[in-house]
């Protein structure tokens, strides 16, 4: 059974040459922005990324949109890597991710574009069309947010932002939709 | 000379009518760091009143090595001693060790270290690194924003290498110096944002003082000053620092003026 199991997450997660982007869009909201200064630095930072198309600023709400190019995979780590190079954290990530009968396993467990996503209140469902979904990982929230959400979840796979995908150690992002 | 001061404040004025950038202090420098990977160039300009009209002026060079170090390196040219000539210069560096932030607010704390060289003599206890004295300062610097107020604080101590052959007879010998300031900065406008290019304005008011823990000797200065920010880039400082309280004999920015151009490239370093 196991096995069998490994064998169909493998055949997910390396299985199938059709790349579709599936990730479209992000909105990021910066923690500790205090001037427009600041506010450049972190857009100039961001928009270094090759994956990024556009980026668009809403200065009151120290909140960054961000478009992702079409047939570039997108490195959600490198967003927050970005924002703290600037000097700042991300407060709140929400992303727009285009989901195409996607298998949401018994565990929370699904693959979009390579990447492996773990939902916290969705489970054995097919995920289809655009869905807004938030980031939860550590230096995606606040810190309080972070440990209270690790108490919440009780996960080592969450505390590390790793688990253990088909006997690989694997970045895992934990998502609420 | 009051005439061109007053036209300036005046210009600075009606060119701001937006703003939001309020730790960017003007005689001191704030806990919070440059953006990695970012390069910035400085003028400054300083007048000093006293006895006689004097001028400094202080191209800077700032780098970010990474988000948490930075370091700036300057020259120092006056016309203090006669004619106009570079008259020393500066390493600064600083290492921001705490970062906590909060929506539209947060919490720095950095240790700095500056090395300074100089070539003028020295007459007075007081130890200035920007110009006036070969020497080492080492210290730490906190800063809080809490929306549009910005207040930081700056312990540091500083030591004199000036050699012998610097000094005049007669004349006080600097040796080493506890210098603390407290700075607030306010952001007057932009109340709303609508995007960069919209200039910022901000008045800044410090409190700096200077103790020789030896002799005892203090000072304390403030030090009103005005900035605008522009297209989120530029940077323009006008400040104005006077003594209020104590002094130490021979010190040579008693009664000082202040003005600087910042230029600021994010992201250009690989």
């Amino acid at each position: 059974m196991k096995t069998i199991r490994f064998f169909i997450l493998f055949t997910i997660l390396f299985g199938g040459n059709t790349f579709a982007q599936q990730l479209s869009k992000a909105e990021v909201q910066v923690n500790g922005l205090t001037c427009s200064m600041c506010s450049r630095a972190t857009e100039t930072s961001l928009k270094s990324l090759d994956f990024i198309d556009a980026v668009t600023p809403d200065l009151n709400r120290n909140v960054f949109i961000l478009t992702f190019k079409t047939g570039q995979l997108v490195d959600i780590d490198q967003i927050k890597d970005k924002v703290t190079d600037a000097g700042f954290s991300i407060g709140e990530l929400s992303a727009t991710i285009n989901f195409d009968q996607t298998k949401v396993n018994e565990t929370g467990l699904a693959v979009v574009d390579g990447t492996v996503f773990k939902f916290i209140n969705a489970k054995n469902q097919v995920l289809n069309g655009a869905v807004t979904a938030k980031v939860l990982d550590k230096d995606f929230i606040s810190s309080s947010a972070f440990k209270k959400k690790a108490a919440e979840l009780k996960s080592d796979t969450y505390l590390n932002g790793r688990g253990n995908v088909g006997g690989k150690d694997t970045r895992i992002f934990h998502l609420s939709i | 000379m009051r005439f061109f001061l007053f036209a300036a404040v005046v210009f600075l004025l009606g060119l701001s009518r937006h703003g939001k950038a309020q730790e960017l202090y003007v005689f001191t420098e704030p806990a919070s760091n440059m953006a990695a990977k970012s390069l910035g160039v400085r003028l400054t300009n300083e007048g000093i009143f006293s006895g006689g009209k004097m001028n400094r002026t202080i191209p800077e060079f700032m780098v970010s090595l990474n988000k948490n170090l930075m370091a700036h390196v300057q020259g120092f040219f006056s016309d203090m001693d006669g004619k106009y000539r570079l008259e020393g210069g500066s390493l600064y560096g600083k290492y921001r060790f705490l970062s906590v932030d909060g929506n539209q607010k947060h919490l720095r704390a950095a240790v700095f270290g500056r090395l300074s060289t100089s070539k003028r003599p020295v007459y007075s206890e007081d130890i200035n690194l920007e110009g006036d004295n070969s020497g080492a300062q080492g210290g730490i610097v906190v800063t809080q924003l809490l929306h549009k107020l910005a207040l930081s604080a700056t312990v540091g101590y500083s030591k004199a290498f000036d050699t012998d052959d610097h000094r005049v007879a007669g004349m006080p010998v600097p040796n080493h110096l506890l210098n603390y300031s407290l700075s607030s900065g306010y952001l007057l406008l932009p109340v709303v944002y609508k995007n960069y290019n919209q200039p910022n304005f901000n008045v800044y008011f410090e409190v700096l003082g200077k103790t020789n823990p030896e002799t005892g000797r203090s000072y304390l200065d403030l030090a009103p000053a005005l900035q605008v920010i522009l297209n989120s880039r530029t940077r323009i400082d006008l400040g104005y620092r006077f003594q209020v309280a104590g002094d130490i004999d021979g010190r040579y920015n008693k009664n000082m003026y202040l003005l600087r151009a910042e230029f600021n490239f994010f992201n250009v370093l690989k």
